[in-house]
């Protein structure tokens, strides 16, 4: 028998109330990722990519939201039929997320050593000893020079690119099967964000980690992940193999934000922009979402949503028209 | 319109340090250290470099809101910096739109307020019914409908506010606009709608732009020429076909080549990947400030700083530039 996906999601619904309005910030996601996997999901700010991200860490236990689903599974096991205590233990150390923000996702007032040690303590039960020399062979796996001689400074006295690539030894300190990286790189600049996704990309080929990359930018989605999947207003819009996904796009959000990126190597005189603005998540139009923006709408769009259905092997896009869009493509 | 070749804003061995910011722990920050620059009229000189290299302090010094502690900038051949501050035509003629455009427009003004308000310093209407009506024109012109005017900006969305901080650049009738980041903030399906904006803003008004951003295909994508900063200093300056297609730059090249590119199919290719971080502006290396970095650096490079120099059509900072 194959081995069962290190995550599987379905229909991840999120909703959040606020001023006594619900705002329907995840409506539907399903995602799997194999061992060794990276999956980016692509979407535009507000599109619910970090809100899932915390849904499936079990971090969205705040009184204004509510979280359903399906299924949540993490190599085969249950996550919903787990206690809160048993779900706590395998954040982590099974499943660890890499904020987007480092500063604040460090302690201040807690030396590098002492932060990335404490895990090896509290979930391996090494000594202080140990977990001091593990930790500082974390360091240097992810390039801090001198490791050894950092190790008792603070996170104030790194600098951005460092304590990104701290936070990625501390999601990968315990050897996780999935790592969920929110925007490791967005803050960071070209030259030291390449460092750290063939970090991250060593990890999963040296390890087998899964990996769900969460990023807006095309560039980076195309140099790292195997799959990708596109969020638009809460939902996935379409889903498939990296290079298939960019090179023959499903659905017309996707081919138009890939039209719509400049390239480096033959500047047009003109981009293709797309006209109007994301939805305002409190009230998505009925049928397709995109449709207010959409070249290709028909009356059909707007008044029936368009399910994920698979539109060729291992590609699924929620489109009305994706076949004409394929068919149109291959002509 | 094709640029002309007569600058209408230069920039002369510009330097800008801080003391005793919060990030510089005591030292003082070289934000800007030694840049020479010029802006021919109706051309787009884009600058890009990494976070902290200086790209808007040196923004703020070529408009005006921050005073250079050494060097110049003059507005068609007039110093900006006289003892009476920044002559009032030539704040009126070089403006700049800001990155971020939700806290750069007041929350409590309408729209209309906004993009009047220069207007009002400049005195450019003679009556509340004339400034009524510019502000509809200028709203036209970078796609907003007049009839939104009374409403605040909290209700826009990103790329219509953007939209809204450049039709307040445009009321003076400028000659220069220095754009800080100006689509970085937006959502990838947006920023392609103010880019193009630019360019047709530029095409039908002949205003020259200084375009910061740290997108390199965004940048040269809209530039006639192309400045490259890596900590308070031009490491090179050209034609973007040049400085894109041909870099002389270590530092350069090294950038173009970590570029995440949306094409699956160049995964493979190789790259020049640079050890480190760069290095803190507090203190910045002796000799050339890349060569902490930098694959081809000598013992050379250690102790004499590369001047910018021409390197065929354009300059680089580098002893030994590929020519
Ligand atoms: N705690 C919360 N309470 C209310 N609404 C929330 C909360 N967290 C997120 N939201 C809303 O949910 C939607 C999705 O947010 P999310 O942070 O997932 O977006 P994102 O895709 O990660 O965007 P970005 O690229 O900007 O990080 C947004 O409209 C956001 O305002
Ligand atoms: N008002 C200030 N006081 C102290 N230091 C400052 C001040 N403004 C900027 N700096 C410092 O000067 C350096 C250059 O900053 P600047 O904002 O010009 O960089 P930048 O290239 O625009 O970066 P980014 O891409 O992040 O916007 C940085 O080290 C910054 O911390
Ligand atoms: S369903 Fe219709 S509106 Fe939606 S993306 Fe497809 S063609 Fe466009
Ligand atoms: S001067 Fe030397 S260190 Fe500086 S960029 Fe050129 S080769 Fe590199
Ligand atoms: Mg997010
Ligand atoms: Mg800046």
């Amino acid at each position: 028998m194959s081995e069962p996906p290190v995550l599987e999601i379905r229909d991840l619904r999120v909703t959040f109330t606020a001023h006594g309005r619900e705002i329907p910030a995840v409506r539907g996601v399903d995602l799997t990722i194999e061992r060794g996997q990276t999956l980016a999901l692509l979407g535009e700010s507000g599109s619910g990519k970090s809100v899932t991200a915390k849904a499936v860490m079990g971090l969205l236990d705040q009184p204004n939201a509510d979280v359903r689903c399906a299924t949540a599974r993490l190599g085969g096991r249950d996550l919903l039929a787990m206690s809160e205590e048993e779900r706590r233990a395998l954040r982590g150390s099974e499943m660890t997320l890499v904020f987007q923000d480092a500063l604040s996702a460090l302690n201040p007032v807690l030396s590098i050593g002492h932060q990335i040690g404490e895990l090896y303590r509290v979930h391996r039960g090494l000594s202080r000893k140990e977990a001091r020399a593990r930790s500082i062979e974390m360091l240097s796996l992810v390039g801090i020079p001198a490791a050894d001689k950092r190790i008792d400074d603070y996170p104030h006295q790194f600098s951005g690119g460092m304590r990104q690539r701290i936070l990625v030894a501390m999601a990968v300190a315990l050897e996780p099967d999935l790592i969920i990286a929110d925007e490791p790189t967005t803050a960071l600049d070209v030259t030291v964000q390449a460092q750290i996704l063939e970090l991250i990309d060593r990890l999963r080929r040296e390890l087998g980690t899964a990996v769900l990359l969460i990023t807006h930018d095309l560039g980076v989605a195309a140099e790292v992940s195997d799959r990708v999947a596109v969020m638009y207003a809460g939902r996935i819009v379409e889903s498939g193999e990296v290079a298939e996904l960019y090179e023959r796009p499903g659905h017309p959000y996707t081919e138009a934000l890939l039209a719509a990126i400049p390239d480096l190597d033959s500047p047009a005189s003109s981009l293709r922009a797309i006209p109007g603005a994301p939805p305002n998540p409190a009230s998505v139009p009925p049928g397709c979402s995109f449709a207010p923006r959409c070249e290709r709408a028909s009356e059909l769009c707007t008044t029936t949503r368009p399910a994920l259905l698979e539109i060729g092997s291992g590609r699924y896009a929620a489109c009305h028209h994706s076949e004409e869009m394929l068919d149109g493509a291959l002509a | 319109m094709a640029p002309s070749p007569d600058p209408v804003l230069r920039a002369s061995g510009l330097h800008k340090t801080y003391r005793g910011g919060m990030l510089s722990r005591g030292g003082a920050v070289r934000a800007v250290a030694g840049v020479d620059l010029e802006l021919r009229a109706g051309e787009t000189l884009g600058i890009v470099g990494e976070s902290g290299c200086g790209k808007s302090t040196l923004a703020r010094m070529l408009v005006g809101l921050e005073r250079p502690d050494q060097g110049e900038v003059t507005f068609r051949g007039r110093p900006f910096f006289t003892r009476g501050g920044v002559p009032r035509d030539i704040r009126r003629r070089v403006q700049m739109v800001f990155q971020d455009p939700l806290t750069s427009l007041n929350p409590r003004m309408t729209v209309h307020d906004i993009v009047a308000e220069p207007l009002r310093v400049h005195r450019l209407s003679p009556n509340a019914r004339a400034m009524r009506e510019r502000v509809g024109e200028l709203l036209t012109l970078v796609g907003l409908s007049p009839d939104r005017m009374g409403r605040f900006p909290y209700e826009f969305s990103g790329g219509q506010r953007q939209r809204i901080g450049i039709a307040r650049a445009l009321a003076t009738e400028p000659d220069v606009i220095v754009c800080d980041e100006p689509v970085s903030a937006l959502d990838m399906s947006v920023q392609a709608q103010v880019v193009n904006l630019f360019a047709e803003l530029q095409r039908e008004l002949g205003v020259a732009l200084v375009f910061i951003a740290h997108d390199l295909a965004v940048v040269r994508h809209v530039s006639h020429r192309v400045g490259v900063m890596y900590l308070g200093r031009l490491a090179e300056l050209g034609p973007a076909a040049e400085v894109y297609g041909a870099p002389a730059h270590p530092y350069t090249m090294a950038l173009l080549s970590a570029a995440p590119v949306p094409k699956p199919g160049l995964r493979g290719r190789s790259r020049i990947m640079l050890a480190g971080d760069p290095p803190s502006p507090v203190a910045p290396p002796p000799g050339c400030r890349f060569h902490t970095r930098c694959w081809k650096a000598t013992d050379r490079c250690g102790e004499v700083e590369p001047a910018l120099e021409a390197v065929g059509e354009h300059f680089a900072a580098c002893h030994y530039a590929t020519r």
